[in-house]
């Protein structure tokens, strides 16, 4: 077998989907490969009897989880809402899996997608050779989830122009696409259902028609609660990725890692971790996501130009750089926070001194 | 005779809706001829009120000292309530129904002798309630005893558990006899209760509930039905009763003070717990909901929702309530539960309504999980502690209440004055407008004049007003607070502390000052951030603000001022002439601020912005000219350099009008100014003359412009002052009369006898 650069979900975690199969003792949705209740201890992780453990996917709430595999459930269509970085695309990869055993009916939204990837297409050949038959159909993800009855994952579907969006209204009330050039009917096999992902930063770009909106069941994916919880999930991801990368510098030290935690979760919570004071938001999103990769680049700094250990002199750049996006209004809000908070807090001098020098 | 009676025990959880709809059938079947229920035994009076048909749940039983009324504990009861719902059972069919605990002269008189001598409105709950104390996170289970069992079921938190196990449960088969039983068992487990005061209180009021059961079928009763906190319980079995001679002698030992107890209108926000009454209940109008509609709970409430929603103005069509419904009973059964809570009906909510948002979500907890329901009492209710203590105010400053209006003049630097003119502020704060201030007369600040008018309304006014608090004082302070957590916006906040300063509420001020700093931090108006400084700065320096209060308004002040700083140019860009001239008077107002507070650190960052603001290219030239103007009045710019930026701001180069602007705004729109200012003159009068014939020419149209708007005898004025200064021969300095060689000594000394005369040497 070639070395992909990266397994789906399905075959990384072939071992823990069997293993929860195999106890899965509870009702299963019809052609649902798991329990509700499996697919959910898949994602959220825990044990299984005494020998097997499942490697939790997802850090963070377990209502958000649970709201998301009860909307699969009823067979409402899942939208999950969230800014960028917060995970949509990896839960949503993870749920296909659990549920359907395959994850790679998928369509990526952009603004050219265009009406056959969320319907169906011709192969052209054929139809000019045939006419319209069904041989000559190319069906598009979402068809074949329907006929196979599994879940179809639509990735930013507010990027897609609304004409196309509007084309999934009948696939999920009706559960049937028409195809009037064969004056047939396609019906869904039990099972099937779509889990689309929007970015709420940009909400505005093709904001859904109601009556789609109306067919969906919204859970949003928050950024993470605690700071602990936001650290761990960064270092774990950083530390992978350092080695993705071959970076030769030493793993980031925990005290850099939630140093730019601590920043990015009081700017966008617009108050210091103490509650003492209060601070204006930046219009970037400052998800998990971007720490991650100012953490990542800081590394790569300290490695390439530095003594490999990670400072905050490597972590200034990124970390303004993360910060301000919009050049007037970010800046100030970066430099009041600087002067307001990080000047004042003890051992944190030498990241001011960084920090204004670049700016 | 002792044994023909049958007691009862009811063990209930305080607002629970599954217990009172359990209860109400217990007793039915029961056929009680008694009912004891936990409640002040001395609260036999206002017992009778209940059947009153104007008496509306919510409502509280209020206990207090008469001559202190911070000294209080509340009864509250909502129409879900099991023990309103014991004591109307009672009441309705005509059967002794009494209250059994330990009566509120003693409650009041242990928190005193405990040191806890404020039994305010913030601890009333620890006094009144029993059982569900989950707020106060004690070491020790009693105060809450079901987060124990809870934690043995695999619960998070004992509210839950009750919840699922016994509020909504549709039949309540020996569901009496099993809570009876499981509190035995843990009251058994448990070591006694670490707090000395907790446990002595404890004792107390278990000791009377058996002392009033004993009477009770002394009395000869037959059947006794026992309402009581669920921890309880196991205190009342007569089995296990000790001793009645014990429970006397304990009863004997406890000290009692003078106690009033009445009835005041509760509300629902009150009874939840998020507004800082410790054994609330987290969603009464969710409970409120369980007890009207036992059937179809789900349907109902999600269909309350969407019609809430409707009401807003939000999409929410039927369609979506199925899918709501389905949601919220695939979640209940994912999680294992017979029935969708209050949690799943959020999260169904939130995400078939609300598309994920969480606003929409906290207005359906707003209106219908705590709701927005207020209780009424009947009329010849007794009164209530802030009632009295206006009274007490009243008599004590010597203003009694009139129909007809009157004019009162006070002079605040008399006491007596004072006290009336704070006791004006106070109630106005609190919306009772018994006075009303009118403008005063003559420049004195310490003058105030009222309007004073005794209307009916003002009594339930008052009342309206006792939920902040037994005293005006308490009441206006806590309402201010209430007030500043509501108002929308900084200039509104501004408003406020204007109004907490006047009526000397330091507490109030405090958080007040906190919320505006927090506001102010979100703001990024710089506009209304230069209106909330003046007042405050005011305040600083000539307020008779506490020096606490001085302290915190300063660091707001540092803040404002810090704020200001930073986004005045940016906030200055690209105005127009109108918006240019609305932000020169608050520029000039600033300005003005600043110079009253007399701090350096202002001061210099202040100059540094205006040097900012008048090199800044492309600047509106009415906001250039007056900054440069300012740094000349602080002597941050020598006259020199003045002059350098008036030629340049004023050279051929620039754009006519914003150099005409920039002289407007450097002149301030007023020839008497540049009359009067020494320095002013000298700067204009250098740069005219500095100027050659030809530039001269140039730039006339505009001077013309700016110099044409003044009023003619001003501009007569100054065409005398040139040319008198022409004679004086210094170009520089055209207005001085310089000593030397055109001093007339003789006409000097001709006005000296005048003087003397006028001074009386």
């Amino acid at each position: 077998m070639p070395e992909t650069l990266r397994a789906t979900s399905e075959q990384q975690f072939a071992g823990e989907l069997e293993a929860l199969a195999r106890a899965d003792d509870r009702p299963r949705p019809p052609n649902w490969k798991l329990s509700p209740w499996a697919v959910s201890t898949y994602l959220l992780g825990g044990a299984l009897g005494s020998s097997t453990e499942i490697t939790p996917k997802y850090i963070g709430n377990r209502r958000i989880i649970e709201i998301a595999v009860a909307t699969l459930a009823t067979d409402r269509a899942l939208l999950l809402l969230g800014v960028p970085g917060t995970a949509k695309t990896w839960v949503s990869e993870h749920l296909a899996a659990a549920i359907s055993g395959d994850s790679t009916l998928l369509v990526q939204g952009t603004a050219g997608t265009a009406e056959e990837a969320v319907r169906y297409g011709w192969n052209y050949a054929r139809l000019l050779a045939e006419g319209p038959s069904s041989r000559a159909l190319v069906p598009s993800p979402i068809m074949r989830a329907m006929q196979a009855g599994k879940i179809a994952r639509v990735e930013e579907l507010t990027r897609i122009p609304s004409d196309v969006q509007d084309a999934m209204i009948t696939n999920l009330s009706e559960k049937a696409l028409q195809i009037p050039e064969l004056n047939e009917q396609i019906q869904a096999i039990k099972g099937f259902n779509v889990i689309a992902t929007a970015n709420d930063r940009d909400r505005g770009v093709n904001e859904l028609s109601s009556a789609l909106k109306r067919r969906f069941n919204t859970v949003v994916l928050p950024l993470p609660e605690s700071a602990d919880e936001e650290v761990r999930i960064v270092q774990r991801r950083c530390e992978a990725l350092g080695r993705a990368l071959e970076l030769p510098a030493e793993p980031p030290a925990l005290d850099e890692i939630r140093r730019v935690v601590v920043i990015f979760r009081e700017l966008r919570d617009g108050k210091s971790t103490d509650g003492k004071t209060k601070l204006k938001s930046p219009s970037s999103t400052l998800s998990t996501a971007e720490a991650i990769s100012v953490i990542n680049s800081g590394q790569a700094l300290a490695a390439h130009f530095g003594d490999a250990k990670m400072c905050a002199g490597d972590l200034a750049a990124g970390l303004t750089g993360a910060v301000i996006k919009d050049p007037v209004q970010d800046r100030i809000v970066w430099q009041e926070y600087l002067e307001a908070v990080v000047k004042e807090r003890p051992g944190w001098k030498d990241l001011y001194r960084a920090c204004r020098e670049i700016l | 005779m002792t044994d023909r009676s049958t007691v009862t025990i009811y063990g209930i959880r305080h607002h629970g809706p599954g217990s009172a709809r359990s209860l109400t059938r217990a007793l039915r079947a029961f056929e009680p001829d008694c009912i004891l229920i936990e409640g002040p035994a001395d609260a036999a009076e206002p017992l009778s009120l209940l059947r009153h048909p104007e008496m509306e749940p919510p409502v509280a039983l209020l206990g207090y000292v008469p001559d202190d009324p911070r000294r209080a504990v509340y009864y509250p009861f909502a129409v879900f309530s099991p023990e309103w719902q014991a004591l109307q059972y009672g009441l309705s069919r005509g059967i002794k129904t009494a209250f059994m605990d330990l009566p509120v002269s003693a409650q009041l008189a242990l928190a005193e002798a405990d040191g806890a001598a404020d039994v305010s409105l913030d601890t009333p709950a620890q006094v009144a309630e029993g059982l569900p104390e989950t707020a106060t996170p004690g070491p020790h289970p009693r105060d809450d005893p079901l987060r124990w069992l809870a934690e043995a079921a695999g619960y998070g938190d004992g509210e839950r558990w009750w919840e699922h196990l016994v509020e909504q449960r549709r039949n309540a088969e020996g569901l009496f006899a099993g809570v009876l039983e499981a509190m035995s068992e843990l009251r058994r487990e448990l070591p006694p209760a670490a707090d000395d005061f907790q446990a002595g209180r404890e004792l107390g009021r278990e000791a009377h509930m058996r002392t009033v059961i004993r009477a009770a079928r002394k009395e000869g009763f037959d059947r006794i039905a026992v309402v009581c906190g669920a921890w309880h319980a196991p205190a009342l079995v007569a089995d296990d009763m000790p001793p009645a001679k014990s429970d006397a002698a304990l009863l004997k030992s406890l000290p009692k003070v003078k106690a009033q107890v009445t009835w005041v209108p509760w509300t629902y926000g009150r009874l939840s717990r998020n507004s800082g009454y410790g054994a609330g209940i987290a969603s009464p109008g969710w409970y409120h909901h369980l007890w009207s509609y036992p059937e179809n709970v789900t349907e109902r409430w999600l269909t309350r929702v969407a019609r809430l929603l409707r009401a807003e103005d939000l999409d929410a069509s039927s369609a979506q309530i199925i899918e709501a419904v389905r949601l919220a009973e695939a979640l209940a059964a994912l999680r294992d539960r017979p029935l969708p809570g209050l949690e799943e009906l959020d999260e169904a909510a939130q995400a078939v309504f609300c598309f994920g948002n969480t606003l929409a979500l906290r207005l359906i907890e707003q209106k219908l999980t705590i709701g927005d329901r207020l209780g009424r009492v009947p009329p010849d209710t007794p009164l209530v502690p802030l009632q009295r203590d206006v009274q007490r105010e009243q008599k004590r400053l010597r203003l009694s209440p009139k129909a007809s209006r009157e004019i009162l003049e006070l002079d605040l630097r008399r006491e007596i004055d004072l006290g009336r003119s704070l006791l004006m502020h106070r109630l106005a704060l609190l919306d009772i407008p018994w006075g009303s201030p009118e403008q005063a007369r003559g420049t004195g600040t310490f003058k105030e004049i009222w309007s004073l008018q005794w209307l009916p309304e003002l009594a339930v006014k008052i009342i309206e007003a006792a939920t902040w608090g037994n005293t005006v004082l308490e009441a206006a302070g806590a309402f201010a607070r209430h007030l500043a957590d509501d108002v929308p916006n900084l200039p509104a906040l501004t408003a406020l502390i204007g109004r907490v300063f006047l009526a000397e509420l330091p507490d109030a001020a405090e958080h007040v000052m906190q919320r505006l700093q927090n506001e102010a931090a979100l703001a990024s108006d710089v506009a209304l951030l230069i209106d909330a400084l003046p007042p405050l700065a005011n305040a600083l320096r000539y307020g008779n603000v506490r020096e606490t209060d001085a302290r915190l308004v300063s660091s707001v002040v540092d803040g404002l001022v810090a704020r200001i700083c930073v986004g005045l140019p940016i906030a200055c860009g690209s105005l127009n002439d109108d918006a240019a001239g609305e932000m020169l008077g608050r520029l000039a107002a600033m300005h003005e601020a600043v110079t009253l507070l007399q701090r350096s650190e202002h001061q210099s960052v202040w100059t540094a912005v205006l040097r900012r603001l008048a090199d800044l290219p492309n600047l509106n030239g009415l906001i250039a000219g007056r900054a440069v103007r300012l740094l000349l009045e602080t002597r941050s710019l020598g006259p020199e350099e003045a002059a350098q930026r008036m030629s340049l701001a004023l050279s051929a180069a620039a754009d006519p009008l914003v150099a005409a602007g920039w002289l407007e705004g450097f002149l301030g729109g007023s020839g008497l100014v540049l009359l009067h200012d020494e320095p002013l003159w000298g700067v204009v009068d250098e740069w005219v003359t500095g100027l050659s014939g030809e530039l001269f020419t140039r730039v006339l149209p505009l001077l013309r412009r700016t110099f044409g708007a003044f009023a003619p005898p001003e501009r007569r004025q100054m065409g005398a002052r040139v040319k008198g200064g022409g004679q004086v021969g210094s170009p520089s300095a055209p207005g001085l009369a310089t000593p030397g060689g055109a001093f007339d000594r003789a006409r000097a000394e001709a006005v000296l006898p005048l003087i003397r005369q006028l001074l009386g040497i």
